[in-house]
């Protein structure tokens, strides 16, 4: 069986590919989300094989989404569109799958049978983001966008991945890795990830260093990240 | 007595020429209170000839000669100021001197003192800011009068020997006295009015022309057609008072009012060959009616004596001309010659800016008809979508969601850009409501709340509909809870407000044709009712945007 995720904001939308999907009998769907960031939840709880995605969602788009996977993660994914020229040019160019809506049974069975074929993740790097401008995060149950631009840094503990801006700390389901290659967010420690425009001082220490933010905030830096944030600011 | 007379005489010669000169432009230069030198050459120089040819006409008396004189010298004072004063006092004494005589230096003397005197009462009143007095006949005539006084002293003290000096003064100085007098208030008091006839001209002509602008501003820029035109040549001919009034385009006659209108009929081709050159020459064509004939091209009964054509220019080109008309019997006056190219210009760059206008209006629409044909792709298949899922489930559903995207569709591709009223607006846009929220599900809510009897309100097609959409395009869209869309209706005076506000707050002021929707709305109502209409926008980013839409309630 292959487990497939449906992405799409709009219930009908969702079921119609799930009828669809269904009648093929080697599909199993593992969850249906209505946005970027039940999508990002989903995916790492169930890893599928599958990724259905429509483009256009809200606040965060499709190209966004995959943006922010952490490329271990990131399942074979079937781009779904209503209108999207440029999009769909794109996915010309690069031979990806992607469906057009109104739902095509015919397409839809041809897609499926060249993923049976193979199903392993093609790089999708031309079509995402090169940077990403938001970061969608919880903060007690509530979602929240924060510009990447408001973030002072990240950092992780057991109970996950923070986000930190001069106002308040919120959760994200982003990780290190992807935060460090996706945003200019600076490592600084195997836990820590800074904006070095949020950078007010750097201290030196004995065990490597500690960088005050424009907020005051103190962010550990260990020996061995201390040398690049240092030349990323031309010290020597 | 007889010297008198004969003195009166004298001073009544020079008030005719006086008075022929106040009718030619030489004259307007009397008039002003200038203190340039070729202003003040002149003065000398006219003024000085007086005094000369005062002497040569003066009456012989006692060895002496009983003269104008003073009257020169004290004009040439009070206008020209005391240097050229002085000059001409000089000038006519001197010669005066060399014609002899027992008071040959006393009057050498008094005449230059006499210009020097007014000169200084120029000064006097100039430096006061009273110089408007030296244009006061009372006030010239009292400054000869002492002038005159001042002569006689001085012939009594100079003149030699002192007893017929007195003779001679008993002799001439009542006549001198008074003729100065009156002659010199009587030459200024000529100026005078010959300054106010001035003024007065100037300011009618100045009034006509800013009436006629003014009753006719924004007339022609509607549209250069009949109507208009026959309205603008009704203002033309109220203000002008000339015989008629027409205008024409390049081929017929747009409007004719005033005499002759019986057989002058608008509609008809233009006839005459003057308003042909005019067109052909792209120049102004004047037939007086004396040295160059005009006769009515259409009737040989017509009573219109000359005509003034004038084209009427857009970008250099013609496109029409006005037309001034007077009858047979009655002069056709330089004032409205001149008014008459003033107007034309007037009307000229009403009809250039109004077709500026038509121009932009023409674009605003034709964006908008774009914008309305271009239903938005990523809607329409999303709804096909989502009705092609609903066939499986609820075809009945799915049957009354195809028959709302067909009116809401139709509508789109056939509406015109006129008018609507504020029902049919708001069906249109509960066919598209009827859809997005088929979309959504729960996820989109509507309300409307407009008052039934603003139902029938007239408002442009199109406004409250991509005003919605785009409130859900990107604002409830790209809401991850519930989004919340409430439309308003609020009278207010004569005015209506439209109220379309979504709980996304995600509107992001920008010039770019993002908001091409928004902003040609805003640009149509402009255009239409002008700057106190039109979109405004208030937002609190993550909380709400609200759009008001203010137009004139009509119905």
């Amino acid at each position: 069986m292959i487990s497939c995720l449906i992405v799409d904001d709009e219930p009908y939308a969702r079921q119609e590919l799930a009828d669809l999907l269904l009648q093929a009998g080697d599909l199993q769907i593992v969850g249906q989300c209505s946005n970027a960031l039940e999508a990002m939840q989903a995916i790492s709880k169930h890893k599928p094989d599958l990724l259905f995605l429509d483009i256009q969602m809200p606040r965060i788009s499709g190209m966004e989404l995959i943006a922010m996977l952490d490329p271990e993660t990131m399942p074979r994914v079937v781009f779904v569109t209503a209108y999207d020229e440029f999009a769909v040019r794109a996915f010309d160019n690069h031979a990806f799958d992607y469906l057009l809506k109104p739902l095509d049974e015919k397409r839809l069975r041809q897609t499926l049978e060249k993923v049976r074929k193979d199903l392993r993740p093609k790089s999708l790097d031309v079509l995402m983001p090169q940077y990403l401008e938001h970061l969608p995060c919880f903060s007690a149950n509530r979602l929240k966008i924060i510009a990447v631009k408001d973030v002072e840094y990240v950092f992780s503990d057991l109970s996950g991945i923070h986000v930190a801006t001069a106002k308040e700390k919120v959760h994200t389901e982003l990780t290190l890795k992807v935060l460090e290659e996706k945003t200019p967010l600076l490592r600084c420690h195997r836990q820590y990830l800074v904006a070095p425009s949020a950078i007010a001082e750097i201290e030196i220490l004995e065990t490597g260093a500690e960088v005050t933010t424009h907020s005051g905030a103190k962010v550990p830096v260990s020996r061995r990240f201390l040398k690049p944030l240092k030349q990323a600011f031309g010290f020597q | 007595m007889s010297l008198i007379l004969a003195l009166t005489q004298q001073m009544c010669l020079y008030l005719v020429i006086v008075y022929l000169t106040s009718k030619t432009p030489l004259f307007k230069l009397f008039t002003e209170n200038s203190t340039r030198l070729p202003h003040k050459i002149f003065i000398y120089l006219v003024f000085s000839a007086f005094c000369i040819m005062a002497t040569y006409f003066g009456e012989q008396a006692h060895g002496a000669i009983a003269n104008t004189r003073a009257m020169g010298a004290v004009l040439g004072g009070l206008l020209g100021g005391p240097a050229t004063g002085f000059l001409v006092g000089l000038t006519g004494g001197l010669h005066r001197y060399t014609l002899g005589g027992f008071t040959d230096v006393a009057c050498a003397v008094s005449t230059t003192m006499e210009g020097l005197s007014a000169g200084m009462i120029n000064l006097y009143l100039r430096r006061h800011g009273k110089s408007e007095l030296v244009f006061n006949p009372m006030v010239v005539g009292l400054v000869t009068f002492y002038a005159e006084m001042m002569q006689m002293c001085i012939i009594l003290m100079i003149a030699n020997p002192f007893e017929e000096a007195l003779e001679l003064v008993r002799q001439i100085a009542p006549p001198m006295l008074i003729v100065n007098s009156l002659g010199a208030a009587s030459f200024m008091s000529m100026v005078r009015d010959q300054k106010t006839m001035f003024d007065k001209m100037s300011s009618t002509f100045s009034t006509k022309a800013l009436k006629i602008a003014e009753r006719s501003v924004g007339l022609l820029s509607k549209g250069f057609n009949e109507a208009s035109s026959t309205q603008v040549a009704q203002i033309v001919i109220e203000e002008t008072n000339v015989g008629a009034v027409a205008i024409t385009d390049r081929e017929k006659l747009m409007a004719f009012i005033g005499i002759g209108a019986d057989h002058h009929l608008p509609g008809t081709p233009i006839s005459s060959q003057i308003t042909m050159d005019a067109i052909h020459q792209n120049k102004v064509m004047f037939a007086d009616g004396v040295e160059f004939p005009y006769s009515c091209s259409i009737s040989p009964n017509c009573k219109l004596g000359s005509s003034l054509v004038i084209p009427l220019r857009s970008d250099n080109e013609v496109i029409g001309t006005i037309k001034l008309y007077e009858p047979k019997n009655k002069l056709f006056l330089n004032i409205n010659r001149t008014l008459g190219e003033g107007i034309a210009r007037l009307l000229s760059n009403q009809i250039l800016y109004g077709r500026f206008e038509q121009q932009q209006n023409l674009l605003t629409q034709a964006e908008l008809k774009l914008l309305q044909a271009q239903v938005n792709p990523h809607f329409l298949f999303n709804a096909l979508n989502t009705i092609s899922a609903i066939i499986r489930r609820n075809p009945d559903k799915a049957r009354q969601l195809l028959q709302q995207l067909s009116q809401f569709l139709r509508i789109n591709l056939k509406r015109t850009t006129g008018m609507v009223s504020l029902g049919d607006e708001l069906e249109h846009i509960e066919s598209y409501l009827t859809i997005e929220k088929a979309r959504f599900i729960d996820k989109l809510k509507v309300s409307i709340d407009i008052p039934q009897e603003l139902y029938a309100v007239q408002v442009p097609a199109f406004t409250l509909q991509p005003i919605i959409e785009n409130a859900v395009k990107h604002g409830t869209s790209h809401m991850m809870e519930t989004g919340i869309i409430t439309v308003k209706a609020i009278q207010q005076d004569n005015d209506l407000i439209l109220e379309v506000t979504d709980n996304a707050g995600l509107y992001q002021p920008r010039s770019d044709s993002d908001g091409l929707g928004m902003n040609l709305v805003h640009k149509r109502i402009q255009n239409l009712y002008g700057d106190e209409y039109g979109v405004t926008v208030e937002y609190e980013p993550e909380v709400f945007t609200k759009v008001n839409i203010h137009l004139p309630n009509k119905v």
